[in-house]
């Protein structure tokens, strides 16, 4: 679930040049076209497979598959989804609120702890980030009774600003840590030059080192948003009231047939709806998202 | 390091108390709060008992939670080893940055960015007898006759659940050692080729060798990640049949929120900090500059 290693890893790498370690891959260029076109195949086809299904309605889903499926296909299980009882709508703002409330919470606050751990020499300064970082090794999974005892205690259950409380918790430690050497990257030189012109500190951040903060911030962003949007222990277990449900729960209750009886056509079409921000995110801004990767703090 | 910014403590303070403040309210007390739980009688709705030491001996003495131990261990043996080799193989396939390489990484990494909840639905609907695509193709390869109800019986679902969580994580094993790959020098490389060094050599002589730190970064994500499984086995199996393919954290989940045993469930995740802590600190150990 966690890691840090005890320097950050250098995160660049020559993006066009081919690395010789693969040039000379034994067949080379049959070998990686084959091995591509299967990991394509393997990997991709499904995912597709899911969407072409999701067009399918829930009767022809649950019955023996024939080449006649592909003349079927229809918009029926979202026009149901989003416009009968089921109100999907609901729940993609549900989440849509909670893991951008997350993400911009998030970025919030690792950019302030990032620039203090970063920038500036306070007693306790150690200790108090070895603390953030200890987050990392703790699986939140582990905490959920504590957790959702003292979030009821405040009435922050059933609430989705207690879901937000919760997840950027559980993503800061990343955040501060990609943050904290965003700004250790800047040389010294800069502040000091914004300093002498008579900057405080917060100017100082939000106009001398805000255009150099802004790839570290759409990493933390990234993360906390795709980490939120997809999380579903925790969804499950503080929220109850049906209207408070993120995707995923809503998903499980469609599952369960809460809705009446269990329709694939449904889950299916719902489930790409979840995929859809994920895969828009992740293709758009994947190199935030390697960036990430390598920074030496990663959950999974 | 000597500027001017470093000569004013308060503001550095005031700049990290807000996330420390998220930590220690959310993180830290929650885990001395857990020690406390777990020395309880502690039912959702009744009166909290003290009950010293009871739950760790309980918790020893019960079969399920046993089961569900032996069961993640198991789970986590089956997986480990072929996410590594398939990732390990994808890098090998999209480190060199040729034409493609970056649409092939894509393709392979979107299952993880989707995540477990949502392709556990899908795969719900694809291993349903005669009519999920497994089934179907299973049946026009001729291996079986297409009606197998997969998640009815535990080793067929333990082998629906394992073959799932292996595609979802290739991914990551893969931009993980893509990263390191694409680090090393390449002069090591070409001085190995002066040599006459074949593929392999340098693979297992280069490579493996300078990845260790790497390398042992994703086997300890993944090993972290079986250990705390719980989407892919609340969706697909619910732990059954009966209890059969109950994970660590389902139990944990269960035992709290439908038994409402409070004070086991705490007792058990406490359980589990401390061996993540382990697993984690190894890797500190594995990680740390000696070099």
């Amino acid at each position: 679930m966690t890691t840090l290693t005890s320097r950050p890893r250098t995160e660049h790498v020559r993006p066009q040049e081919a690395h010789p370690a693969a040039r000379r891959s034994p067949g080379g260029a049959v070998f990686y076209w084959t091995g591509g076109v299967l990991a394509t195949l393997v990997f991709l086809v499904p995912l597709l497979w899911a969407v072409f299904r999701s067009f399918e309605p829930a009767s022809r889903i649950t019955a023996t598959p024939s080449w006649s499926d592909v003349t079927h296909l229809s918009l029926g299980n979202y026009e149901d989804l989003f416009t009968g009882q089921i109100h999907l709508w609901r729940y993609v703002a549900n989440s849509l609120m909670v893991s951008g409330g997350t993400a911009i919470l998030v970025a919030v606050l690792s950019t302030f702890a990032g620039y203090g751990f970063a920038k500036f020499r306070f007693r306790g300064r150690g200790l108090v980030f070895a603390l953030i970082l200890l987050t990392l090794m703790v699986p939140f999974q582990a905490v959920l009774t504590p957790l959702f005892l003292e979030l009821n205690i405040v009435h922050l259950t059933d609430s989705r600003i207690g879901l937000i409380l919760f997840y950027a918790t559980f993503n800061l430690p990343f955040g501060v840590f990609v943050m904290r050497n965003t700004f250790a990257a800047v040389p010294a030189d800069l502040e000091d030059s914004a300093f002498i012109d008579g900057c405080g500190p917060m100017r100082c951040l939000f106009h001398v080192l805000r255009p150099l903060a802004v790839p570290g911030i759409a990493t933390t962003v990234l993360y906390a948003f795709l980490a939120s949007w997809t999380e579903f222990i925790g969804a499950l277990t503080f929220l109850t009231k049906t209207d408070l449900f993120t995707l995923p729960v809503a998903l499980l209750n469609i599952q369960t047939g809460t809705y009446g009886t269990l329709n694939y056509g449904y889950l299916i079409a719902g489930s790409v709806v979840a995929m859809v921000p994920c895969v828009i995110l992740f293709v758009g801004l994947q190199r935030y998202y390697i960036r990430g990767l390598a920074s030496g703090a990663v959950k999974g | 390091m000597s500027h001017c910014l470093t000569h004013r403590p308060r503001t550095g303070m005031l700049l990290v108390a807000p996330a420390f403040l998220f930590v220690l309210m959310l993180v830290l007390v929650p885990l001395g709060f857990a020690v406390y739980i777990s020395l309880t009688d502690w039912p959702l709705i009744g009166s909290v008992k003290y009950i010293g030491l009871q739950n760790y001996t309980t918790i020893g003495n019960d079969t399920t939670f046993w089961h569900a131990t032996m069961y993640t261990l198991i789970y986590t043996a089956i997986v480990t080893g072929p996410i590594f080799v398939l990732g390990y193989a994808l890098a090998v396939l999209v480190r060199s940055n040729r034409r493609g390489a970056v649409f092939f990484r894509t393709a392979v990494f979107l299952p993880y960015v989707i995540g477990l909840s949502t392709l556990s639905f899908v795969t719900l609907l694809e291993v349903q007898p005669n009519t999920g695509i497994a089934n179907v193709v299973l049946k026009k390869l001729h291996i079986t006759d297409g009606t197998t109800a997969w998640l009815v019986n535990t080793v067929p679902a333990t082998a629906v659940v394992c073959t799932l969580v292996i595609w979802f994580a290739a991914g990551l094993t893969m931009m993980l050692l893509m990263a390191g790959m694409q680090g090393i020098p390449s002069e090591v490389y070409e001085s190995a080729d002066l040599d006459g060094a074949s593929w392999w050599d340098k693979e297992l002589r280069i490579t493996i060798p300078m990845l260790r730190r790497t390398i042992a970064l994703s086997l300890i994500l993944s090993v972290i990640g079986s250990f705390l499984a719980f989407n892919q086995f609340y969706i697909l199996t619910q732990g059954g049949p009966g209890t059969s393919t109950t994970s660590v954290v389902m139990w944990i989940y269960e035992c709290a929120f439908v038994e409402l045993h409070l004070g086991a469930a705490t007792t058990l995740s406490l359980v589990l900090v401390v061996v993540v802590g382990l697993v984690s600190a190894l890797q500190f150990f594995l990680l740390r500059d000696d070099t």
